[in-house]
């Protein structure tokens, strides 16, 4: 909900006028005239309670202003007006004192004694406020009396002076460390306080103080559960962080088999031809969550936090049902998220990252809210990147009509004037095209197709990088785009651009040999070969390779077929094994050159452009040259040749840029900022195992157990002594136990990274083994085999520089 | 651990005006408002700084030009750290009256100290509610006086003014005996003059495809309440809808189809709301927002795609048009006004007409000062056009009404329009967009030869094989001869067109959705010490505002 100001000043209009008049008086009259420190000294002294409140309002102004002026000097004098009976000057001189105690501890030990005698005031909210302040004084001397003004406060009739206590709670430990113990049992005894708000703070202090000590919350579990609506919205926030870990490690996930339920034309369906029987289908049977009935008092009792007007409220129970039971629950926390888009920009940013997040795991929850998610002209970089994620999330998921409009909109959005926007949007519409039919496909490929004209040379660069992953993964539809993109190579500047458009020429070249392209834009290519850069040169030159190694290649196929031809007649059919082989291959290019004196066109052009290849200034250049030159010099390698240059390769990948964070849990700063490694992130932790959880009736003596508990301290920490052994033991006993998203997180991105591994392996592998044949057979020639072990090294690092080029363009990040 | 270690503000100028430290030693203002600066503008709401030491996650929000950050050493979670500042300002701004000014902050340091650190205890959040922080914050005498004197400049704010007169009413010992029963209403209130008001609001934000169709209509609402009754009353509010969700049931089923997503201040009564639409709730003393919904306008099951005639069926009360690319060379543009026919108007003030006879006292000031015309009036018009930055100039603004200029820092056309100019009919704006000088082809003769010198040869390459690729080509290119040097530059102007404009108003006396206040009553059998004769005076106050909400694509 948008806080009171911000409303107050959609309906003020004079609100601007006073602003900008505020911004336009430069820098602030002061609008108190400083005094000099014995003056101040004075008032404070004087017996008449409206000059002691001024001088201690000086003084304090003093001591927030910018810069901050000194004011320790007044420490006595500011405490010699504890002994006024004035209740209006405390608040101020309490103030002082928690901000000067540190630096001066002795003086602060004086006030002591005072704020001691206040603890017994008959007045609540002076009670309240003496403990407040004296678990405040940074003094660890102090320790044991403010545990034992706690330990009064919490058992004090007023519930003001419980809720002090529990918050007292926290600051006690961070003084004195070795209070803790004295400390968690206040605390046990506050979480059980039939206040509401007492119960609250006494949450939020369990989570500081002792977050792991689940036992303490067995017996308070249900009435907690109970209260969590009436608690004010921090108590809840604590609530729902501490429930959410508990309910993980108490409640094992226990799933059973029911019958599918069906679908609505389905029944319909069974409804007219029910007359026939039909046997159960053992499809028909899903695995269904059965929630525990504590669990279930949980989510449902979190219900209606969904209509808090926090915020924070509605992303820790869209975390708690996502973790706990997304099946039953999460459908409606969907709405409530989606309503955050309409607060404030800094709280809209945040839950679109956690909407994101959810819609990660499931994007059909989000398709009835697609309007929400369309990205407006005002809004900041932040929040439209994150929408069009989104929109390409939902993408696969939706109707035509839906598709059409997302569509149109990253259209609209790739012509607009703001670079990061376009690009940002070129890259959507290749994830749409990617995960979708063909047909929206080829509607997203022309829409990127028409970036290519854009006077944007990086934009260019990435259009056809989108492009070129699309044309791989469908290389057969896309011969005719090849066309059309080789044709942009005259105009095209971009070098990112050109030489993504080269290469996909070379990948094509073998498609259709006879009226390819790829000779012909060799050709045109090679004549300004002079004036591109490195990077397009190193494409021209593969693809002078590539080209070259076709035409070898069909070469030696009429050939072959011709040899075919004549061995029939003279050869049994089963007799052709390799040395028929290698004397083929190896008699090939020579008696082509016999036959023809001159060379072919192809293979004048490819000798023009190793070359040229030579004379260029970069090295890298020059050896990968080399390279192709050691290899295709010699008819025998051939195979290898077309091994390493026309290996297939493997469709890129260009997942959401937000399944990086997929292992983050929701609602974390972790999650925003999209780093792991931020101090203080706790991962949600695993399901429990079957049989290694704490025993429900834990929870039922609890709540039996609750009404004596205030009278017996002893007993009930006793017990629930014996309720942390057990779940400690638990815990020691599950030897899976770790935080479930590390391994989740680690599972998915590391399966994806193995796979990728493997596919690398294997094909060098091969690669390997086919090296070794050719060793075997090519003893004689040491130098040439030692050349091609660099070849393929020099291949591998080839696979890799296009890995990390894809790492580059963020299509590809696996961590 | 979810703690607020510290709290800074800044004023406009990035001077500090407030250090608070509630706990640990965090990175200190001096380190972290640089860092803060280094990102560009709109920043991120949650920064990670790692060259601090210990590393800083930093919050920050802005809220009446003041910058509020809040460093954190560890993870926790952001949106209770961003709420806790907006309510940091909400609580500010109970105490020292509205608007927030870095003045008034200063100003009364002792306030200031007290209300920041009551609302965190050593860093964990307790207590937010600005009402109930009345009871433990001591204003004490004398404060009044710092409070009006010390800052002149907005004594004259009405807002201010009935911050005064809520502070003139408040008893004087600051520990009232026993904490209040309701958690978020301060204790002992008295009020002289018993007052409720209802002022909703709505903020609208829709999105027209360059066709006129709209793609996404929504109107978020929130119920602004203010409060000044005595004793501790329970309230009834009652809402309905104009026809809208027809057919839905009942009538709070009914509302709620309207009111969609609502979320609710922790004062209401969520299982009244559920069975019959009615908000029940004992209010807080003086203004909170009471609830936020949304409306979407073109309702659920409104088609994706339509064609054009049965689109705009939206009733908006003003809309713009957008036409680029007019002229000889292409480079100008034209945006256009409209308000719709009068018969949408006159229903409209009906409904203003009828909200006075339910509340039963047209002669009430404040009714008289909201609707002494029977129209709603626009408060104000304006549009905004971005132009591309590469555009150079805009000359030559020549809007029919109003004033129109062209600010080149942010890059947008503003075109400003009271109600008065606009009048009943319509108005437009016709603006020419001057592209990077190395382009104009008026100023850089010898350029513009080179120009052409190189589009020859370009072409010519084309040329030396259309037969082979042409064929596959849908569009093929022009022949050089038909580049007349006007096509060119539509061609070139084509990139300097706006691609949006953005209308913002505001309208009194109407809301969007057609939400109405049925009634507003004093439920006295469950309120306490407020006698039964008493009558508060109830006024309701409807405003719907856009602020570069309604967007027309083009």
């Amino acid at each position: 909900m948008e806080s009171i100001s911000r409303i107050s000043s959609l309906l003020e209009t004079a609100r601007d006028l006073t602003l900008e008049a505020a911004r336009d008086a430069g820098p602030r009259a002061k609008s108190v005239r400083p005094l000099p420190a014995p003056q101040i000294k004075k008032l404070l002294d004087s017996r008449n309670e409206r000059d002691v409140l001024d001088g201690l309002r000086r003084v304090i102004a003093m001591q927030y202003a910018n810069p901050p002026q000194p004011t320790l000097t007044f420490f006595p004098a500011v405490l010699k007006t504890l002994s006024n009976p004035y209740p209006s000057t405390r608040p101020l001189v309490y103030n002082y004192l928690l901000h000067h105690a540190e630096l001066d501890p002795d003086t602060a030990l004086l006030s002591v004694n005072t704020i001691q005698k206040s603890l017994s005031d008959s007045n609540p909210r002076v009670r309240a406020m003496a403990l407040k302040t004296m678990a405040g004084i940074r003094v660890p001397v102090i320790a044991q009396i403010v545990s034992l003004a706690i330990k009064k406060g919490v058992n004090d009739l007023s519930p003001v002076v419980r809720k002090t206590a529990a918050l007292a709670c926290v600051k006690c430990v961070r003084l004195d460390p070795s209070s803790r113990p004295q400390v968690e049992e206040y605390i046990a005894t506050l979480l059980g306080d039939k206040q509401y708000y007492v119960a609250g703070a006494a949450l939020q202090a369990f989570i500081e103080v002792c977050p792991e000590r689940l036992d303490m919350i067995h017996p308070v579990y249900r009435k907690l559960c109970r209260m969590v609506v009436d608690m004010d919205e921090w108590g809840q926030l604590a609530l729902l962080k501490l429930m959410t870990s508990y309910a993980r490690r108490c409640f094992p996930q226990r799933t059973k088999r029911v019958k599918q339920a069906r679908m609505q034309e389905q029944r319909a369906h069974d409804f007219y031809e029910d007359l026939e029987p039909k046997e159960d289908d053992e499809a028909e049977y899903d695995e269904v969550e059965l929630v525990d009935p504590d669990l279930e008092l949980y989510l449902k009792s979190i219900r209606s936090l969904l209509q808090s007007r926090n915020s924070a409220v509605i992303v820790a129970v869209a975390r708690a049902y996502l973790y706990l039971s997304p099946t039953n629950y999460l459908h409606h926390a969907i709405g409530p998220l989606i309503a955050l888009l309409r607060s404030p920009q800094d709280i809209q940013q945040v839950a679109l990252y956690n909407i994101v997040q959810v819609c990660l795991l499931d994007p059909t929850f989000f398709v009835p809210h697609i309007r929400h998610f369309l990205v407006r002209a005002t809004e900041g970089a932040e929040i439209w990147r994150l929408k069009l994620e989104l929109l390409t999330l939902i993408f696969p998921h939706s109707s035509q009509d839906v598709q059409n409009l997302i569509l149109a909109e990253l259209e609209h959005f790739s012509r607009s004037h703001d670079a990061p926007l376009v690009r940002e949007s070129v890259r959507a519409i290749g994830r749409c095209a990617q995960s979708s039919d063909p047909t929206t496909s080829r509607r997203c490929l022309s829409l990127l197709l028409k970036q290519i004209h854009s006077p944007d040379q990086s934009l260019v660069g990435e259009a056809i990088e989108v492009v070129r992953h699309l044309m791989q993964r469908s290389p057969d539809e896309h011969q005719k785009t090849v066309i059309r993109l080789a044709k942009n190579l005259d105009t095209l500047r971009s070098p990112t651009a050109r030489a993504s458009i080269i290469w996909l020429v070379g990948e094509f070249a073998g498609y259709d040999p006879d009226n390819g392209i790829a000779a012909d834009v060799l050709r045109i290519l090679v004549k300004n070969y002079a004036e591109e850069e490195d990077e397009v040169r190193a494409q021209i030159v593969l693809l002078a390779a590539k080209v070259y190694l076709h035409f070898l290649n069909a070469k030696n196929g009429k050939k072959r077929a011709l040899d075919a031809l004549n061995s029939t007649t003279s050869r049994a059919e089963g007799e052709e094994n390799e040395a028929g082989d290698e004397n083929q291959t190896g008699d090939g290019p020579s008696s082509f050159e016999a036959e023809s004196g001159s060379p072919h066109a192809i293979e004048a052009l490819y000798q023009h452009t190793m070359l040229l290849a030579r004379y260029t200034p970069s090295y890298d250049l020059r050896d990968r040259a080399r390279l192709y030159r050691a290899l295709l010099a010699v008819p025998s390698s051939i195979d290898l040749a077309t091994l390493l240059l026309l290996a297939p390769k493997p469709h890129p990948q260009a997942p959401s840029p937000s399944e990086t964070r997929r292992g983050l849990a929701l609602g974390s700063a972790s999650l925003v900022l999209g780093d792991e490694n931020v101090r203080g992130y706790s991962d949600i932790p695993a399901w429990v195992e079957e049989g290694s959880e704490p025993d429900a009736k834990l929870r039922d003596d609890g709540d039996a157990g609750m009404s004596q508990s205030s009278t017996t301290d002893g007993g009930r920490s006793n017990g629930s002594g014996s309720a942390g052994a057990m779940l400690d033991k638990a815990l020691k006993a599950d030897p899976g136990y770790r935080p479930n998203g590390a391994v989740g997180g680690k599972t998915t991105k590391g399966k994806s990274l193995d796979d990728w591994l493997d596919e690398e392996s294997e094909s060098e592998e091969d690669e390997e083994e086919s090296e070794e044949e050719t060793d075997e057979e090519e003893d004689d020639e040491t130098d040439e085999s030692e050349e091609e072990e660099e070849e393929s090294s020099e291949e591998d690092d080839d696979d890799e520089s296009e890995d990390d080029e894809n790492e580059r363009t963020g299509l590809v990040r696996a961590k | 651990m979810s703690v607020i270690e510290a709290l800074y503000i800044f004023d406009e100028h990035n001077s500090l005006i407030l250090d608070h430290v509630y706990t640990g030693r965090p990175a200190p203002p001096s380190t972290v408002l640089p860092l803060y600066l280094q990102h560009a503008v709109p920043r991120p709401s949650l920064i990670y700084l790692p060259s601090t030491t210990p590393s800083t996650l930093l919050y920050s929000i802005t809220q009446d030009n003041l910058l509020f950050l809040s460093p954190c050493a560890s993870d926790t979670e952001p949106l209770l750290v961003l709420e806790f500042l907006h309510k940091a300002a909400d609580a500010l701004e109970e105490f020292l009256g509205s608007p927030l000014l870095a003045a008034k902050i200063t100003a009364s340091y002792d306030v200031v100290a007290q209300v920041v650190a009551e609302m965190a205890d050593a860093g964990v959040v307790c207590q937010t509610e600005a009402n109930a922080l009345r009871d433990v914050v001591e204003t004490g005498p004398g404060v009044l006086k710092n409070l009006l004197g010390g800052v002149g400049i907005s004594g004259s704010s009405p807002a201010l003014q009935s911050g005064g007169s809520s502070l003139t009413l408040q008893r004087q010992p600051a520990m009232s005996a026993h904490g209040s029963a309701v958690p978020w209403r301060r204790s002992n209130v008295r009020h002289t003059s018993n007052e409720l008001y209802v002022d909703i609001v709505e903020t609208l934000s829709v999105t027209m495809a360059p066709s006129g169709r709209p793609l996404s209509a929504f109107a978020y609402g929130s119920i602004a309440f203010t409060s000044k009754v005595s004793g501790v009353p329970d309230l009834l509010l009652n809402l309905s809808t104009d026809g809208k969700g027809a057919g839905m049931g009942n009538r709070g089923d009914k509302l709620r189809a309207v009111m969609e997503h609502a979320v609710f201040h922790p004062c209401v009564r969520l299982a009244k709301w559920k069975s019959d639409g009615i908000l029940s709730f004992i209010p807080p003393d003086g203004r909170f927002a009471l609830c936020g919904y949304e409306t979407d306008l073109l309702g659920p099951n409104a088609p994706l795609t339509t064609n054009a005639t049965t689109a705009n069926n939206l009733d908006l009360p003003a809309n713009i048009e957008v036409t680029t690319g007019l002229g000889n060379t292409g480079s100008d543009f034209e945006v256009r006004i409209r308000q719709p026919t009068s018969s949408s108007t006159s229903a409209r003030s009906a409904a203003a007409a009828s909200l006075r006879s339910n509340l039963g006292r047209p002669g009430g000031p404040r009714l008289n000062s909201n609707h002494d015309s029977k129209t709603p009036a626009f408060e104000f018009l304006t549009v905004h056009i971005p132009i591309p930055t590469t555009a150079r100039n805009v000359s030559e603004l020549r809007p029919s009404k109003g004033e129109a200029q062209w600010t080149p820092a942010e890059s947008t056309v503003e075109w400003k329009l009271t109600a008065k100019e606009l009048g009943t009919g319509s108005a437009t704006l016709r603006c020419t967009v001057r592209g990077q000088p190395s382009d104009d082809d008026d100023e850089a003769v010898g350029s513009g030869a080179v120009l052409n010198g190189m589009t020859t040869t370009t072409y010519d390459y084309d040329d030396e094989n259309p037969a082979t690729y042409q064929a596959q080509h849908e569009t093929s290119p022009p022949p050089p001869a038909a580049t007349t040097s006007d096509e060119r530059k539509v061609e070139k102007n084509r990139d300097l067109m706006p691609t949006s404009a953005t209308l913002s108003f505001g309208i009194k006396g109407w809301l969007a959705s057609g939400l109405k206040v049925e009634s507003l009553l004093v439920d006295t059998k469950k309120s306490r010490g407020l006698g039964p004769e008493v009558k508060p005076y109830k006024g309701v106050k409807y405003f719907t505002v856009s602020r570069r909400g309604i967007e027309v694509r083009c």
